[in-house]
């Protein structure tokens, strides 16, 4: 009885202190953000009320659909570039090799900030940049070619380049569970090096494969930051435009409805990409028999 | 062109980088035996069965498989199936489909892939538990459904390695019965490796008793325990006594031997003998006939015969093993335990003999 309660008060102790975090940090916040998206704002002030029309307002502007689809489009090329590069990674780093030498290697990356990469990247791609020097030298172009900074093209690859190692990292550990034993069970029962890898090792790291997928595509198509400093006037996203209804123009309510509208359109994206995996016979715990 | 013969090893060789693991192994296996792999920890039991199932590329020497040089073929592409001693079974499928895996690679239709899976349970009796996951089955329910996964395709020879090691003593001897019958019922050759002796000896028709990455000595288990041919093998299967002693005369079947105070006589073994040479004697605990001796009376150790003092008794269930001190060595003499029998008592004189034809000389 005792000891029941004993290992009760334990567990307890062991989550609250996250549990106190996130209800602090993001569960309040994030109620009081929703009540606030159907509040009003004139001249600075908020006033409270209950109206869709910040709602109706964002669906009903043309523009928001094509900034929300920059987002998207942002997030789904980063995280599609992301997990398909790292993904063949973690394979060579679990299973070609023993040391973690490479692993490591990639992980350093980290260290250095995300704005300094967002600026490196600058200097790499502007027109006086690595690049357009090369191709020039090289007599390729004659003209810098200013389509590699200021653009979406930048914006991907800055992204892909800072989520890599977060995906490097959830995928190794996934394939670290995928034992050796069970890819050469999978050989030794008739499977090629493809069939092991799509009936067993990708329906074995289902979770990390989704996982890696779904953190790199919510930060990238959520950032505001990157897009801001790299991707030009075509490269303008939601995020950025619901960061200025926070910081300049003030109307909270219309960034928080748009805010919402965006976890809508990710959720969406995450069910879609569930379902994909699921017609592709990745995920597990399927029965294919009846 | 059928060769009785379904694997064929010729000098294989294999080294790990600068470690060398099997040395220059021949090897034939007979269709429909149960061959056994047997040897102490790191000998090279796994590393050759890998060989075998093509996870591990042969140094130097040939593999062939039902006559065919199988050497540089991917395990996917050898008609062998193994059992993984911890089974590996996919814990993202159920028991059905785990076991139906080799059979949708093949691209049976799904009629006959039911059929067999269905078919194959039964055998292994498991068949109403095709919808369970891997994670409701208990060890030796999982060690069936991975020999059922193994044996649906249909191998020609299955390969396992320590199937059993993770089951607990109890299941160990049901399974293996239920290996038996398996085997008996699918007639398929089985290559079984194991570092247990009882296990080797209830299951084989043959042994690869193997020691060092080479290859001590083959043959059945009655052989193996009668006629071991080296040190090793003798004290590897069963209990044994090991007596050692000079040569002092070798005639053409016979040897005679000097152990401690007296001579022994032992059927020459075929390998020639120096006059003083160092050799030992094996002598299994069973084949001792062990007599009282009048205390102070009868002195001295006579032809195959040693004198001494019982030091221990230990019942085991049906049996009995005494030790017995003597000049030379603590020896061990086994009995049946029968109703009337007479039971020697601790510090007892007796005198152990035994037949010349009980003791095995060995040179090595
Ligand atoms: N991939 C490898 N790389 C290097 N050495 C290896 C490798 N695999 C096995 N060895 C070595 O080869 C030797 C034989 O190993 P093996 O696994 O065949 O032994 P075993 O007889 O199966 O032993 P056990 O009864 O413990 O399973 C050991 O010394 C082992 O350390
Ligand atoms: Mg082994």
């Amino acid at each position: 009885m005792m000891k029941g309660r004993r290992r009760e008060a334990m567990g307890l102790a062991l989550v609250a202190p996250s549990f106190l975090f996130l209800l602090v940090f993001f569960i309040v916040p994030a109620v009081l953000l929703f009540v606030c998206s159907f509040w009003m704002a004139q001249a600075f002030k908020l006033i409270p009320a209950f109206t869709f029309d910040n709602y109706s307002r964002a669906l009903s502007a043309s523009g928001f659909y094509l900034l929300t689809w920059n987002a998207l489009k942002n997030g789904l090329c980063t995280a599609v570039l992301t997990v398909g590069l790292s993904f063949p990674a973690a394979y060579f780093i679990v299973y070609r090799t023993r040391g973690n030498l490479l692993f490591y290697l990639i992980l350093v990356s980290w260290f250095s900030s995300y704005l300094v990469r967002i600026y490196a990247w600058r200097v790499i791609l502007g027109s006086n940049g690595l690049i357009n020097t090369t191709l020039m030298q090289l007599g390729l172009i004659s003209q810098p070619l200013e389509v590699l900074l200021f653009s979406p093209f930048a914006t991907i690859l800055t992204l892909t380049h800072i989520m890599l190692p977060f995906a490097l990292l959830l995928l190794v550990s996934a394939l670290r569970d995928v034992k050796k034993e069970y890819v050469e069970a999978a050989r030794d029962l008739g499977a090629s090096n493809t069939e092991v890898l799509t009936r067993v090792i990708l329906p074995m790291c289902y979770k990390g494969l989704v996982g890696a997928f779904m953190f790199t595509f919510v930060i990238s198509a959520g950032d505001f930051v990157t897009p801001q400093l790299l991707g030009g006037r075509d490269g303008m996203t939601t995020g950025i435009l619901i960061a200025n209804q926070f910081r300049t123009a003030g109307n909270w309510p219309f960034g928080a409805a748009m805010a919402f509208l965006l976890l809508a359109a990710f959720l969406i994206v995450y069910l879609g990409f569930v379902r994909l995996l699921d017609l592709l016979r990745l995920a597990p715990g399927r029965r294919f028999h009846d | 062109m059928s060769t009785p013969n379904i694997v064929e090893l010729y000098g294989v060789t294999k080294a790990f980088g600068a470690l060398t693991v099997l040395h220059d192994i021949d090897l034939t296996i007979q269709q429909g035996e149960i061959l056994t792999l047997l040897g102490p920890s790191g000998c090279g039991k796994t590393t050759l069965m890998r060989i075998i199932a093509g996870f591990e590329a042969t140094t130097h020497g040939r593999v062939t498989i039902q006559g065919a040089d199988v050497s540089y073929l991917p395990p996917d592409k050898r008609p062998v199936n193994m059992v993984f001693q911890r089974y590996a079974l996919f814990p993202h499928l159920d028991v059905f489909d785990n076991v139906a895996f080799g059979l949708r690679l093949k691209k049976w239709p799904k009629e006959r892939i039911r059929e067999a899976v269905q078919h194959m349970l039964h055998l292994v009796q498991l068949g109403e538990y095709g919808n369970r996951w891997i994670h409701e089955l208990s060890g030796g329910q999982a060690q069936r459904v991975a020999l059922a996964r193994a044996l649906v395709n249909s191998p020609s020879v299955l390969l396992l390695d320590e199937p059993l090691a993770a089951l607990d003593l109890k299941i160990r001897h049901h399974m293996l019965a239920e290996l038996k019958r398996i085997h008996q019922e699918t007639g398929t050759t089985f290559i079984y490796v194991t570092h247990d002796q009882d296990e080797a000896t209830i299951l084989s028709d043959r042994i690869v008793l193997m020691n060092k990455g080479r290859i001590e000595q083959i043959g059945t288990p009655e052989e193996m325990y009668a006629h071991p041919r080296s040190l090793f093998c003798a004290r590897f299967l069963g209990e044994t006594n090991i007596l050692t002693g000079a040569v002092r005369a070798a005639e053409t079947d016979t040897t005679y031997v000097d152990v401690g105070p007296g001579t022994v006589k032992v059927p020459a073994n075929g390998a020639a003998v120096a006059i003083g040479q160092n050799v030992s004697l094996a002598i299994r605990p069973e084949a001792l006939q062990v007599s009282r001796l009048a205390p102070g009376g009868a002195g001295g150790d006579g032809v195959n015969a040693l004198d001494g003092v019982v030091e221990d008794v230990v019942f085991m269930g049906s049996r009995v093993v005494y030790s017995i001190r003597t000049s030379v060595e603590t020896i061990k003499y086994q009995e049946t335990r029968s109703v009337d029998g007479i039971m020697l008592a601790k510090g007892e004189p007796v005198r152990a003999s035994w037949r010349p034809d009980a003791a095995v000389l060995l040179t090595h």
